[in-house]
């Protein structure tokens, strides 16, 4: 295995990761999670894992209206992305443009604003 | 300095043998007057080659004396030289300075550059190494706005929350101090420092992140911390002002460097909003809602005690900001009129607060811009907001201004010989929706906004900005130019009757300061939102300007104003230099 793959790999694994969480319902999934994320969670307690309220709070100063139009980020309403490319990019943001998420929120949260994105009408 | 020697022909060769005497002796000259004593810069008045300071003197006027350039001879600008420093997240957003025919700089991810004022030869750079990784998760990182001098340093913020100190003649490390637990608060430090006496004197970001915001004070020599002020609930009586404990979270911050007052041994610098931005409690904000009560010191003008950081005295421009209004703007303009000593301010509601200069108290409050709804007025002897809009959750249309401000954080100039100051207006407004949020502060502290927003033309026009020349005190205006789009950067006004506007599409404009009259024009290509200086090296007199896209008001051009926006780039940048030809063409 040549150096360069590693990445990619890893990249595999945490795809496969992201599609177990996908399968897996709410409650399951806090139990299915390694400890660190259960810290986190119980540290988070006072937020609520509502998609809408989060978007607001952290999302909505870049993407406008909600999502629903653009502005210093794109318009999110009716992306054509799939999951695993919205969920990726609020982990990781993008250098320079968007900062990542994968350390403040945890899986629930980030499902929570996808599935408030998703919900989002195209138009 | 290795000149082409191949093209020297002996007739040059000659001129450069002279040059090179010259080149030395001025190289000695400048090793006893180079390391900036603070006295040099509380006396910039003085020496009008250099730019010593974020705001060209702690009188804040962004004017340099020079008038070798002038309306007459300003055809002839040509470009000098460049620099290209690489990484330009965002653009440059920092102000050059000069001292001794040097010129120094800094870029984003806060990398310093000393460079020969006349050629833009390279003489030491300084790459900080950051914590990336903090970095990727920060909104506005990794720009930097500025860096200070004095004592033969260089001081420079990072956004990972360090204080670093440089050798000015080698770039060498001095010292570098951790001031802010980044990696916990998310903020740091992206505004420049303000060098006082030996006290460094730089704010932490604050605003939408909920912490505390704070401004520190440190030993120039040392690097050692000597104060910390937090600009939410830094005394007992601040604290009381946030009901339910809310300071805790209450944002703040002080991200652009203030100014000095030696008359007084008073630091002036401005405040951020509160976070979250936006509140639902409607006007039952003094009882309920998510910062019940006038939220101290946040949005405001505080005057602090440069070697030990008390409070001296401040002045709430916005109670209770509701709408991110911030008070951050650095410029605090002294201007003596009728045997009053004052003191200028902007704020970013479009709103320019006059202030007595002993004690904060209100002489005048005018407006810069047409388009403000967020109250009907601010009464200009008490400082009152008048008429406030305060929203509770829920839709709300045609907010002006919007969210980026009336006012936007670079600076304006004044000119003590047309007696007029120079600032950028921009006229805009948004719809929003106001959402109950809770702050995030675990593991790390997120942004807490409060809102959903969209801009818009304000009604009956369409979205844009103007550079006037007015009156200070009462905003008399004498003259207005538009503009499609707001310049984002900061002005520069001359001797030579000039004013500097580097605006957003990429010209680099002079006016006629007098008259507004556009005399001259150069396309650097890319937007503007950093800093502009005049300074002179060998006997001539440079303009340097620093160019490059991105900054976070500009990303909201593309969306409301398309082409060239859509397609400009957000990682480049260059200090771009001008002077007059050895002879004129
Ligand atoms: C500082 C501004 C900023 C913040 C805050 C921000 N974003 Fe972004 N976002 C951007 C920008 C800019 C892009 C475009 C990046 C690119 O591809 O160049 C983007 C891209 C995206 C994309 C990919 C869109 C696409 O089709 O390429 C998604 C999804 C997204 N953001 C979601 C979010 C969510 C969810 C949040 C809050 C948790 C958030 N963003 C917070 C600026 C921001």
């Amino acid at each position: 295995m040549s150096p360069s793959m590693v990445p990619d790999r890893r990249m595999a694994c945490w795809t496969a990761a992201v599609f177990l969480t996908v399968a897996l319902a709410g409650q399951a999934l806090a139990e299915a999670q390694p400890t660190t994320d259960e810290k986190t969670k119980t540290e988070q307690a006072e937020v609520p894992v509502n998609g809408e309220v989060l978007f607001a709070t952290s999302c909505g100063w870049c993407h406008q209206q909600g999502g629903r139009a653009a502005g210093r980020g794109p318009k999110l309403a009716g992306s054509k992305r799939d999951d695993d490319f919205i969920l990726n990019r609020i982990k990781r943001g993008k250098q320079g443009a968007m900062p990542s998420f994968e350390h403040s929120f945890n899986d629930e949260q980030i499902h929570a604003i996808l599935a408030y994105i998703r919900a989002l009408p195209a138009q | 300095m290795i000149p082409a020697r191949n093209h020297v022909t002996s007739h040059g060769l000659r001129k450069f043998t002279a040059l090179l005497g010259l080149t030395l002796a001025a190289g000695l000259a400048a090793s006893t007057a180079g390391a900036v004593d603070p006295s040099r810069i509380v006396d910039a008045d003085k020496s009008p080659a250099d730019w010593l300071t974020y705001h060209g003197s702690y009188k804040s006027y962004h004017y340099s004396a020079l008038d070798q350039i002038n309306a007459d001879n300003i055809r002839n600008l040509q470009v000098a030289w460049t620099h290209v420093p690489g990484r330009s997240t965002r653009g440059l957003q920092s102000m050059p300075l000069a001292a001794d025919g040097v010129l120094y700089y800094s870029g984003s991810y806060s990398r310093l550059f000393a460079l020969d004022g006349a050629t833009g030869e390279v003489l030491w750079t300084h790459f900080p190494e950051l914590n990336e990784d903090l970095i990727a998760t920060q909104t506005h990182s990794p720009y930097n706005r500025g860096i200070a001098l004095g004592h033969g340093k260089v001081f420079v913020g990072t956004v990972d929350g360090r204080l670093i100190a440089v050798d000015m003649k080698t770039g060498e490390p001095a010292w570098d101090t951790k001031l802010i637990d980044s990696e916990k608060l998310t903020v740091g430090f992206t505004g420049a420092p303000l060098l006082v006496k030996d006290t460094v004197i730089i704010g932490a970001q604050g605003g939408e992140w909920p912490s505390r915001g704070p401004i520190f004070g440190v030993d120039a020599a040392t690097g050692k911390k000597k104060w910390e002020f937090f600009t939410v609930a830094g005394t007992e009586e601040a604290k009381a002002t946030w009901g339910n404990e809310s300071w805790r979270t209450g944002g703040g911050g002080g991200w652009m460097p203030g100014t000095y007052d030696p008359e007084t041994n008073a630091v002036w610098w401005g405040t951020a909003n509160p976070a979250p931005l936006y509140d639902w409690a409607g006007d039952k904000w003094q009882k309920e809602g998510p910062r019940p009560g006038l939220n101290l010191y946040t949005s405001s003008v505080i005057a602090l005690d440069p070697d030990t950081g008390k409070l001296k005295f401040f002045h709430q421009e916005l109670p209770h900001d509701a709408w991110d209004f911030d008070s951050a703007v650095g410029e605090f303009l002294n201007i003596d009129r009728n045997g009053r000593k004052l003191m200028v301010h902007p704020n970013k509601s479009g709103f320019i607060f006059v202030y007595d200069r002993s004690n904060a108290e209100i002489a005048n409050v005018w407006r810069l811009v047409q388009n403000i709804n967020f109250v009907k007025d601010i009464d200009p002897k008490t400082g009152e907001l008048i008429g406030r809009r305060d929203m509770a959750a829920g839709k709300h249309s045609n907010l002006c201004p919007a969210i980026p401000g009336g006012i936007s954080w670079n600076t304006g100039a004044y000119n003590p010989n047309s007696g007029l100051y120079y600032k950028v207006g921009q006229e805009w407004c948004m719809d929003l929706e106001v959402v109950k949020t809770t702050p995030i502060v675990e593991p790390q502290i997120q942004l807490n906004i409060g809102a959903n927003f969209q801009l818009r033309d304000p009604e009956g026009g369409k979205a844009h900005g103007h550079v006037s020349g007015r009156d200070p005190v009462t905003g008399e205006k004498k003259w207005e130019v538009n503009f499609t789009e707001p310049p984002l950067a900061s002005l520069l006004t001359t001797g030579g009757n000039l004013l500097f506007v580097p605006d957003a599409r990429g010209y680099l404009r002079a006016l006629n300061a007098t008259t507004g009259q556009e005399v001259w024009k150069h396309n650097n290509g890319v937007g503007h939102n950093g800093g502009i200086i005049s300074y002179s090296a060998k006997g001539k007199q440079y303009v340097a300007v620093e160019t490059g896209w991105g900054s976070l008001v500009g990303d909201e051009y593309a969306a409301l104003f398309g082409e060239p926006y859509k397609s400009m780039p957000k990682d480049s940048g260059a200090l771009v230099v001008f002077a007059l030809p050895d002879q004129p063409k």
